[in-house]
């Protein structure tokens, strides 16, 4: 009888001894590394494919096309840009003309966001190419958009170097629609004519400098 | 005494001139640095090639001493027409120098002779500043168990003490009992066990399908806190698709390019991994070169490029939805607020457990923007009329995410 008791209080003893080290096993494989366990794995993963999923339908030969047919415009957004990206498309794009209406306040400020987000790393809020990547000189010749030669720039050609990319400025394309393009556009524009009255009168050879977009191909 | 004023006038006029001159020495080399620094230093540098040639020794290397007088302030025209002038556009990718009319014969010897001078600033690199992260619990688990120890040993004198003086007063003892079949020692363990296995069951069973804290290991060392932070990119140059879907976008190749195509060395404070291991932050520039098949001698995509697999850090389950224009865009939430400081972050850890509660709780907290008066906050709320007219009938000064149906279960499981 006094064996049996032995027996069973042994066994409880045993019982939370595993409990623990189940519970133990749990908590380390939260490894940082890995990621953890889940309760249900197809409850948890999607059976059907999520952005960014490798997939291995061509394999499959099934016939799966990731982006739209070309020439494809989104709905509500601008007719596709018709220059090519050469010397006589920088050329002709001095005729193109903006085709959005002059924006207004909250527009306007959309569009300054815009700018600040995408432009003025490099090129400066105010547009004189003192932004964080320029000063430090990480980023050699950024254009200051207050100089004479960009302030007379053409909209046209300002859209086909934000749609392309010139010397060492990639394209934005990727990152903004025609639309926010011409948006933000035009705030380079209202900013330039803010500031060209100011700017004549501090002009010297010394702040002349900064630019380097005059650069040519 | 009048030849000896005039004497005096003399020496002092000409101690005046020369100080003068002297004074003009000094100005003059600190006017080459500004003059460089205004005029040159976005395309060149004085020790190396950059956009352009390196300016130390460029007048050696020029056809004539005077060749620099005519080419700065003139360079579109001889570019075509001198065989020197050519050469250095073809070394150069065909890029031609602005032309700098204002620039005098003087500033640009100035310029000249202070990148002569020029001495490369040898600083001594700063380390990282690491502090070990001190953890006390190991401490306090030893301290716990000696602890322990000294009261098992305690009861066990005490007991003894105590059989000692019962048998000196002659009361009969019970035979002794052995400390591991001991009862109330016994039960003791099994409290303790139970506690404690108990505690990590939960612990365990609750992380299940949670991974905060998780920092995988990426194809690149990307140091959030070199973008984000010390270079003050913006989130959305990168995760452009955060104000505008569902997922904030991972960037292509092309947008690490937009900086990456001049940017092919790191210049900052050396990096170091969590274990202390450094970082080649040059080679990581070279393996994104190779995902780009972007060649930086020639500067041009001379290889076929291939995306990056990033390895996904935050991911909630398939049975829940998540939107980001949604919360960025619509709720003004900024991005810290979900992932954590992400500006100081080398490597991305996930900062909150992305549990359910953790989403209730901040839509419980969390005040809409209501339109004001001022045409703020956001026009998506203005189909809760009610809510505005309370609002104005100073019934509610705000409204939490939870009164517009926040929490309701089919706002994101369905």
């Amino acid at each position: 009888m006094k064996f049996i008791n032995y027996m069973k209080r042994i066994k409880i003893i045993l019982a939370f001894v595993s409990i623990t080290i189940v519970a133990i096993v749990f908590e380390s494989c939260g490894g940082k590394r890995e990621p953890n366990y889940t309760y249900m794995p197809d409850m948890a993963y999607s059976r059907a494919f999520e952005a960014y999923d490798s997939n291995n339908l061509k394999n499959e030969n099934i016939n799966y096309i990731p982006y739209p047919v070309e020439g494809t415009i989104r709905r509500g957004d601008l007719f596709p840009y018709p220059l090519p990206n050469d010397s006589n498309g920088y050329k002709m794009s001095a005729q193109i003309k903006d085709p959005l209406p002059p924006l207004d306040t909250i527009q306007m400020a959309e569009a300054q966001r815009l700018f600040n987000i995408n432009c003025a790393i490099c090129h400066g809020p105010k547009l004189d190419a003192q932004g964080p990547l320029s000063t430090g000189g990480k980023i050699p010749a950024v254009a200051n958009l207050t100089l004479k030669q960009y302030v007379e720039m053409p909209v046209g050609t300002m859209f086909h170097v934000v749609t392309y990319g010139k010397n060492n400025m990639g394209s934005y394309a990727s990152q903004l629609t025609r639309e926010q393009r011409w948006m933000v556009i035009q705030y380079v524009k209202s900013q330039q004519l803010k500031g060209s009255a100011a700017s004549d009168s501090t002009k010297s050879s010394g702040t002349a400098a900064k630019d380097s977009t005059t650069i040519k191909k | 005494m009048n030849q000896l004023t005039r004497i005096f006038l003399k020496t002092t006029a000409i101690l005046f001139f020369l100080t003068l001159l002297s004074s003009q020495e000094v100005l003059f080399a600190a006017d080459g640095e500004a003059l460089f620094k205004a005029n040159c230093s976005s395309c060149h540098k004085p020790l190396e090639a950059y956009v352009g040639p390196a300016l130390k020794g460029a007048r050696d290397r020029e056809p004539s001493k005077d060749w620099v007088y005519k080419w700065v302030p003139n360079t579109s025209v001889m570019v075509n027409t001198d065989p020197y002038a050519m050469k250095l556009k073809s070394q150069f990718g065909n890029v031609v120098m602005t032309p700098f009319p204002d620039l005098s014969k003087a500033d640009i010897d100035a310029i000249l002779e202070y990148a002569n001078n020029y001495q490369k600033p040898g600083g001594t690199p700063e380390g990282p500043v690491t502090q070990p992260q001190t953890d006390n619990s190991l401490l306090y688990g030893i301290l716990t168990l000696i602890l322990a120890v000294i009261g098992f040993v305690l009861l066990q004198v005490n007991s003894n003490l105590r059989k000692l003086t019962d048998e000196k007063e002659g009361i009969k003892s019970m035979p002794p009992v052995p400390f591991y079949r001991n009862k109330s020692y016994l039960l003791l363990l099994v409290i303790v066990i139970f506690l404690f296995g108990g505690y990590l069951l939960v612990q365990g069973a609750m992380g299940l399908g949670r991974d905060q804290g998780y920092q995988p290991e990426q194809p690149i060392y990307y140091s959030h806190k070199v973008h984000a932070g010390d270079n003050q990119i913006s989130c959305l140059y990168c995760h452009t698709g955060a104000q505008d879907s569902r997922h904030a976008n991972i960037p292509t190749v092309n947008v690490c390019m937009n900086c990456h195509k001049s940017i092919k060395d790191y210049g900052g404070k050396p990096l170091v991994r969590e274990d202390g291991s450094p970082v080649n932050a040059n080679a990581q520039i070279a393996k994104l070169y190779q995902y780009a098949g972007w060649n930086p001698n020639t500067k041009t995509y001379d290889k076929p490029g291939h995306p990056i697999e990033w390895v996904r850090v935050h991911s909630l389950p398939d049975f829940v939805y998540f939107n980001h224009s949604q919360h960025v865009k619509v709720g003004r939430v900024q991005c810290q607020t979900c992932h954590g400081e992400i500006q100081n972050m080398n490597q991305v850890k996930q900062f909150a457990d992305l549990s359910m509660g953790w989403c209730i709780n901040c839509h419980r907290t969390t005040n809409v923007q209501f339109n004001d008066d001022q045409g703020h906050g956001n026009k998506f709320y203005s189909i809760y009329e009610k809510f505005h007219e309370d609002i104005k009938n100073h019934k509610y000064d705000s409204i939490t995410v939870e009164k517009i149906g926040g929490t309701e279960c089919m706002k994101c499981h369905y």
